[in-house]
């Protein structure tokens, strides 16, 4: 079957009309999701095509992730739609002490087929409390899987592999890509199975990892490199949690050099994470520091120009890379 | 009474290393298990503590090849002592200076091991330091040109590749020869020193000849040159090898401790010179490969080790090697195995030669077989019958099917 060009919110709209055809169980939840399809209108179609499966809540995301937890133990599967991810603060109890640890302190008794959608990311001049990258607080929680998709595919197979996934998913889509367009899979059942990563290009010089928006970074990075003959591979992890250390090795392994891009800031970030087990694990094939290109640790300014001088450039991408390739 | 500082056993094998720095000035004050000095060996660093307190009398200088057990230091109670010691062992002139404590020291005693020896503490990447220990490369005579000067998995590479200028000879003065050329034996060099040492002292190397018939080899490669997909004699060899060691398991072996280990992976081993030193990529499971397959990992292999590309991982784990000096006009030798492999297959030039057959005499282009192996785990008539095994599939390629 082919692909079509779909952007990552048509893109998501498929996977949930697709998952939610296939199970009745499958509902969703939020605020202001019938009148507008979702505030970003990624939910196009599925108030009209499903009606009573997706509902409208009051804004308290304590609410909102708490019936989502006491849905999915009861035998429903049900998606929580968090309206900007740095909403999360309002459902953290649920979230990481309800939904991340229940199944393990019930002793696999009950299980918990929670999604927990969450448009993150800065960009769209939305200031410091609608701009975040929050991904890392949940990779710090034992109990929750992560994943963070770049292109509209892996947005429509990684959603369709959460929702299968018996186990609370933080699932963040970056909000500045959801108009952003790229071929999608026919094939129904087109599924990126949770925890496998992506070489998306091939390279011998660096291995750029990175995940979300940094994706598109690396591109723009990698098109720059190569015109200075140097061949960058760029690894989409698309998972954090559970994560492909495998292919981050074999990557590693070839290329001997890694820089790490994400647009959360700095200071804790998954790269940090990440850096950590490649000197642990890769130390004899490292012939450079491994660095990170990231956003810098402060909020993210209202100010158009102090929010692009924030965040992460495809020119720090090139510069890291120059950097570990000794040019 | 003053305390030796003597270099310990780090390891099974280790026999010497080098003392790369002091990390105590002459005289300074050290107590008991301070870090008085760092060893490199060829696969470990390692930082002494010191065996006493004392005030520190060092003997040989930062860079010095020392062997185990040898005494490099005092440890003195007093200045008395210290003053006593000092006469009657005096240190080399630049056993000296603490490099922790800044600019390095130069071993002004010590042989310039090469372009900018850095005694103390050499800056240099993992990977860098990864691949000069499994070449048995001294790091310290290696130029870095990372940040800093660190050393990079480049700067070992080139390393491996081109010989570097000597240390004087330590006899050259008395000597009335004079020197031409003076090669450090490091690096590559170092390896294939090593290894073919090892390799003659510990096997019991027979070497059994036989010609084989080349004109089907002649034929097959002509054959796939019309045909637009050439192959090389060697990836012929390397084929025969592999299809005949599948027949005689046992020659694809190697001894560890009393054990003989057969092995399953069949990784031929062919041996290439790019210029800088004897090479010895493998083609991975050469039983299981097309003779295109094995062609074009060949070529692969050979371009990667003309760009300085051969990987560890490439050159280590044979089972089996191949050696072809047809192409220099050599008739036929006697290989040396490649340990901790067992057997080596030499092959001669390709030469027409009268050949009596059945009462006539013709003449047929002829190539040299030469099997060496370790006598020790394999008997004369086992690798008699292997080389005509090989032998049969080289008259006969399509034997091999």
């Amino acid at each position: 079957m082919s692909d079509r060009l779909l952007t990552a919110s048509a893109a998501l709209a498929e996977a949930l009309i697709e998952e939610m055809t296939r199970d009745e169980r499958i509902f969703i939840l939020g605020e202001d999701l019938t009148a507008h399809a979702g505030i970003f209108g990624q939910f196009k179609g599925i108030p009209e095509k499903f009606p009573g499966r997706i509902l409208d809540t009051p804004i308290s995301e304590t609410c909102i992730a708490g019936c989502g937890v006491g849905a999915a133990l009861t035998g429903m599967r049900p998606i929580v739609d968090f309206h900007f991810s740095d909403f999360v603060t309002c459902g953290m109890d649920e979230l990481c002490n309800q939904a991340a640890k229940i199944r393990y302190m019930f002793g696999g008794q009950v299980k918990l087929p929670l999604v927990v959608w969450c448009p993150d990311g800065a960009g769209l001049r939305a200031a410091a409390q609608h701009s975040q990258s929050l991904e890392a607080w949940f990779v710090h929680t034992p109990g929750l899987k992560v994943v963070v998709p770049s292109e509209a595919a892996d947005v429509k197979g990684l959603m369709k592999a959460s929702i299968r996934d018996d186990n609370p998913v933080m699932f963040f889509q970056h909000k500045r890509l959801f108009r952003r367009e790229g071929p999608v899979p026919e094939d129904p059942d087109f599924v990126i199975p949770l925890g496998k990563a992506a070489v998306k290009r091939e390279g011998r010089d660096v291995s750029l990892f990175t995940y979300g928006s940094g994706y598109f970074l690396c591109q723009e990075a990698a098109a720059e490199l190569a015109r200075e003959g140097i061949e960058a591979e760029i690894v989409d992890l698309r998972t954090l949690k559970p994560l492909d250390f495998e292919t981050v090795a074999a990557s590693l392994r070839k290329t001997y050099r890694a820089v790490i891009v994400h647009e959360a800031c700095l200071t804790g970030g998954f790269g940090a994470e990440l850096a950590a087990r490649i000197q642990a694990e890769l130390f004899d094939f490292l012939d450079a520091p491994v660095l990170r290109v990231a956003a810098k640790d402060v909020p993210i300014p209202f100010s158009p120009p102090l929010e692009d001088f924030v965040l992460p450039r495809a020119a720090d991408v090139v510069a890291a890379a120059r950097s570990v390739c000794n040019r | 009474m003053a305390i030796e500082i003597a270099v310990p056993k780090l390891g099974l094998t280790m026999e010497e290393a080098v003392l790369v720095a002091w990390k105590a000035a002459p005289g300074a004050r050290v107590r008991k298990d301070d870090i008085v000095l760092v060893l490199e060996t060829d696969k470990v660093t390692f930082e002494m503590p010191s065996p006493g307190e004392g005030l520190l009398h060092p003997l040989v200088p930062p860079g010095s090849r020392i062997a185990v057990g040898q005494v490099v230091g005092y440890l003195a109670a007093d200045a008395a002592e210290l003053a006593r010691l000092a006469a009657e062992h005096p240190a080399a002139a630049a056993a000296a200076e603490p490099t922790a404590a800044g600019r390095p020291a130069a071993a002004a005693e010590a042989p310039p091991a090469a372009p900018g020896p850095a005694p103390g503490r050499v800056k240099a990447s993992p990977a860098a330091r990864a691949i000069a220990r499994a070449h048995g490369i001294e790091l310290a005579g290696v130029a870095g040109s990372g940040p800093g000067g660190r050393i990079v998995r480049a700067d070992v590479l080139a390393a491996l590749e081109r010989p570097r200028p000597a240390p004087a000879a330590p006899f050259a003065a008395a000597s009335p020869l004079t020197v031409l050329e003076d090669i450090p034996i490091t690096g590559v060099r170092r390896a294939i020193f090593r290894n073919m040492q090892a390799s003659l002292a510990t096997q019991a190397q027979i070497t059994l000849h036989t010609e084989a018939s080349a004109e089907a080899l002649l034929r097959l490669r002509r054959r796939r040159k019309e045909a637009g997909a050439p192959v090389s004699y060697n990836a012929v060899f390397v084929q025969a090898i592999a299809r005949a060691l599948r027949r005689h398991p046992r020659i694809n072996a190697s001894v560890e401790g009393d054990r003989i280990r057969v092995w399953r992976e069949i990784h031929v081993g062919v041996a290439m010179d790019f210029g800088g030193g004897l090479f010895v990529p493998k083609v991975r499971h050469a039983e299981a490969k097309t003779l295109t397959e094995i062609e074009d990992e060949l070529r692969r292999l050979a371009e990667a080790g003309r760009a300085g590309r051969l990987t560890l991982d490439e050159m280590s784990l044979g089972t089996f090697t191949l050696t072809n000096l047809g192409a220099w006009g050599v008739d036929r030798f006697t290989p040396i195995v490649n340990p901790p492999e067992s057997a080596i297959l030499g092959v001669g030039r390709i030469e027409e030669k009268a050949v009596a057959a059945g009462g006539e005499v013709r003449v047929e282009p002829r190539v040299a077989l030469s099997l060496t192996f370790d006598h020790r785990i394999i008997d004369g008539a086992a690798g008699a019958a292997f080389l005509q095994t090989v032998s049969r599939f080289v008259e006969e390629p399509a034997l091999m099917l």
